[in-house]
């Protein structure tokens, strides 16, 4: 991969990074909301260099595409924008970070350690080729093969999803 | 250039995944408002997703990883879906989607 690809990863996983951090800390859910299709769109360009086309492009459709408008449809229904209950109480803050902070970061701190010295011990041998490759018609194949009782549950998952909120947000009488 | 390397291997996905899953960890427990909750709620899957695609191509190089990110993202999907259903079903009854508001189960 040539330093002007690596380049373009980079900007792309700063970009995300950003963007999620304004998504955990800005005081408006709107501003967070718009941060986040950001944050999508970032992670959208690395699963690309991961050689994961197919599933960059349903992150794009699916994420930036639905759940973000979703979300900034539910913002505008429920709340008046700039309103003041819109915006969370500042210092609240503080407590979370340092919980995080002292329990979990560390542990994944160690366990990203030794997962990529396992991993690095033994790489896979045909990762170039893996890469290039267009997984499109591999994944629709590997839907109806191997994956297809999780593929089936899945069509059952969405339907209730979709009928479940459907009636939840009916009109009151 | 050594930076650029790191960022651009297995080390900088997971990082980014490892940073996303804290960053809405911090969300979910710092916001009262149930939609910025959810915000977080997104985060978090989509660093899983990351973490499941990166070690798809570095670990096997094959195309299992990325199924499951493939499930994550259409059971986020639906996940959002009922999520918002309830934020608006909870709007209508108590005019607030704060979460600590929603108790109508306490007593």
């Amino acid at each position: 991969m040539s330093n002007g690809l690596k380049l373009v990863l980079f900007l792309a996983e700063i970009l995300t990074l950003g963007s999620a951090v304004l998504v955990a800390l800005h005081p408006n859910v709107l501003y967070a909301s718009v941060a986040l299709l950001f944050a999508f769109l970032g992670v959208a360009v690395m699963f690309v260099y991961a050689g994961a086309d197919f599933i960059a492009g349903a992150q794009v459709i699916v994420y930036v595409g639905g759940v973000t408008i979703l979300i900034l449809f539910a913002i505008m229904l429920t709340q008046w924008l700039y309103k003041l209950n819109l915006r969370e109480i500042p210092g609240k803050i503080l407590l979370p970070i340092l919980v995080v902070g002292v329990a979990v970061v560390p542990a994944l701190y160690k366990v990203i350690r030794e997962l990529t010295a396992f991993i690095e011990k033994a790489p896979p041998t045909d990762l170039e080729k893996f890469s290039s490759l267009p997984k499109t018609s591999v994944i629709g194949q590997a839907l109806l093969t191997n994956y297809v009782l999780p593929f089936e549950a899945i069509t059952i998952l969405l339907l209730g999803a979709l009928v479940g909120a459907v009636w939840l947000a009916r009109p009151t009488k | 250039m050594n930076i650029l390397n790191w960022a651009t291997g297995l080390h900088g996905y997971l990082f980014v995944g490892a940073a996303m899953f804290v960053l809405g960890l911090i969300g979910i427990l710092s916001r009262k408002n149930a939609i910025g909750i959810l915000l977080g709620i997104e985060l978090i899957l989509n660093a899983a997703g990351i973490n499941f695609v990166a070690f798809s191509k570095y670990r096997t190089a094959s195309i299992d990883g990325q199924m499951v990110a493939l499930f994550i993202i259409l059971i986020a999907a639906a996940e959002a879906a009922v999520a918002l259903a309830i934020i608006l079903r909870l709007y209508r009854l108590r005019e607030t989607i704060d979460a600590a508001e929603a108790n109508l189960m306490r007593n």
